[in-house]
């Protein structure tokens, strides 16, 4: 090995010790280094701590105004799981039509795909609410009278907040929105499972109908999992759209307080306040999501 | 018809400003994602840390928030030290479309460097190449064709997501659409559906370019 310069030499020397005894060639003082990178992380959450601190102590502005945006966390999270929950049913329709043998259906639901994942989503909700939403108020559908009617029915009209048809066509065009991507999801899911199960089952007796429901969906429905939870943070993070639609969410309410603000730091304070929430509400959630990919990667 | 024909033109300046929003902002994001992704794949923590910590806030956090804190929070810091020539929907725009996407290509990045095989790095050190050779020679090279079509995907949704810029009032189309819809308010449904058409001519092209550019690259594998 002599015609191998010495620092060549040690590195494939390291690389192979790592191969052999998995010992990590990490010098002493990088690793000295490292921790105390965590002592600093430590102490920049301090630092953060107290700099929402100050803003207590001096004026009282956390105890103010983190109700109103944990108000708003609220609603967006209303917001959230029920346009999940009226996406997975378009996106489940979708992945039909995707699939159907009648060739009609299909261009219907590739129309739709292709058509709403290649426009903005803020244009599609400003499409619902002030254009659809204006033609079907003119011909005389207005969901806000109408449930507000059924509330009364029920003695509980107050529930019904005031912008209801904001809520009403935001819900709806955030899922239509999010069906658009949850069809491809489920498309892909079910077409995963391989053609051999199907035909073995088929083979074994099952119907059709039994194929889908005992061996595809089953399978389908793991492999799904883990986008579908990725398009739930990506549905928080959008439902912040419909603070243009003056549905009043988190986004709505940390604008309204921090906009009249003359502090330039008071300011970025409820900005960062209304930030650090919705960190709350997707973080856990992207933890989860990558930890049933780990999942996911390993066999059955 | 008369409407389309008499917003058109304030419709295609609008299409151009979105471009130019999107051609300035995307670049910015490739380079700060490079750069991030080099960071995160380091040994030192000191550059893994931070770079882990801000992808992980930006893409924790909605875009129209942190379009928000940039122009008025931040604007409102630029002028109290009197920078405020940066203040406006044009530098804002383009600013938090390169911070925000720069998080999201740092992971292509990433994952593009990781799909080159272990055993070439090892094999290019023993052969007497510096980490830095064996980057530039053997890593990236690799890496490129496997990253172009997210980046393609990624420019495609930058595209939609500038329409995000609207709500600062910025220059391009769905602002532009916003304006004629105030103005003209009775009947506003073809204006949405001009913007609509006007938007899938910008991103379906691209997205079937990806999609054939993906189909050449698997092929070649």
């Amino acid at each position: 090995m002599s015609f191998v310069e010495p620092s060549v030499e040690r590195r494939s020397v390291r690389l192979f010790k790592q191969k052999t005894d998995g010992q990590s060639d990490t010098p002493t003082w990088l690793t000295l280094l490292n921790s105390l990178f965590y002592v600093a992380v430590l102490l920049a959450v301090v630092a953060f701590g107290y700099y929402l601190y100050t803003f207590q102590r001096d004026q009282g502005k956390l105890t103010l105004y983190l109700p109103v945006l944990l108000d708003g966390a609220r609603v967006t999270l209303i917001v959230s799981i029920l346009s999940m929950v009226l996406a997975t049913i378009f996106g489940f329709i979708g992945a039909v039509g995707r699939l159907s043998r009648f060739a009609p259906i299909r261009w219907l639901a590739t129309v739709y795909v292709e058509v709403v994942r290649g426009t903005p989503i803020i244009v599609q909700l400003l499409l619902w609410y002030y254009g659809v939403g204006y033609v079907l108020s003119t011909i005389g559908f207005d969901p806000y009278s109408i449930v507000f009617q059924i509330m009364t029915a029920l003695q509980s009209n107050s529930l019904v907040p005031d912008q209801f048809n904001a809520y009403f066509y935001g819900i709806i065009g955030l899922s239509f929105n999010y069906g658009a991507y949850l069809t491809e999801v489920f498309r892909s899911g079910i077409e995963s499972v391989s053609k051999g199960q199907i035909e073995a089952a088929l083979s074994l007796g099952l119907n059709s109908r039994q194929t889908m429901r005992h061996i595809v969906l089953p399978q389908a429905f793991r492999i799904t999992i883990p986008p579908f939870t990725n398009y739930f943070i990506t549905l928080i993070q959008d439902s912040a759209l419909l603070s243009v639609l003056a549905v009043i969410e988190l986004d709505h309410q940390t604008f309204a307080l921090a906009l009249p603000q003359t502090d330039a730091n008071v300011k970025m304070f409820v900005f960062v306040l209304g930030a650090l929430l919705y960190l709350a509400m997707c973080y856990p959630l992207s933890l989860l999501a990558r930890f049933l990919e780990a999942r996911l990667a390993r066999a059955y | 018809m008369d409407l389309i024909q008499q917003a058109l033109p304030d419709f295609l300046v609008g299409v151009r400003n979105t471009i130019i929003y999107c051609v300035s902002a995307f670049p910015l994001a490739l380079l700060l994602g490079l750069i991030l992704a080099l960071m995160s794949s380091s040994r030192i923590i000191w550059l893994r840390g931070p770079a882990r910590i801000y992808i992980e806030i930006i893409r924790g956090t909605p875009f129209i928030v942190q379009l928000f804190i940039l122009y008025y929070a931040v604007g409102a810091i630029l002028l109290t030290v009197n920078l405020e020539t940066l203040d406006n929907a044009w530098t804002a725009g383009i600013a938090i479309l390169a911070i925000n996407y720069s998080a999201y290509e740092a992971e292509v990045f990433r994952a593009g460097f990781l799909s080159v095989d272990r055993g070439q790095t090892e094999a290019a050190l023993s052969l007497g190449l510096t980490s830095f050779q064996n980057f530039f020679r053997i890593i990236l090279p690799q890496a490129i064709p496997l990253m172009i079509p997210p980046f393609v995907n990624d420019f495609i949704y930058m595209l939609k997501d500038s329409a995000i810029v609207s709500v600062i009032a910025g220059t391009e189309l769905t602002s532009v659409l916003n304006t004629w819809v105030t103005h003209h308010g009775s009947n506003p449904i073809p204006l949405y559906a001009l913007a609509i058409v006007l938007y899938l001519l910008l991103s379906l092209p691209t997205s079937y370019a990806a999609r054939y550019f993906e189909r050449r690259v698997r092929a070649a594998l």
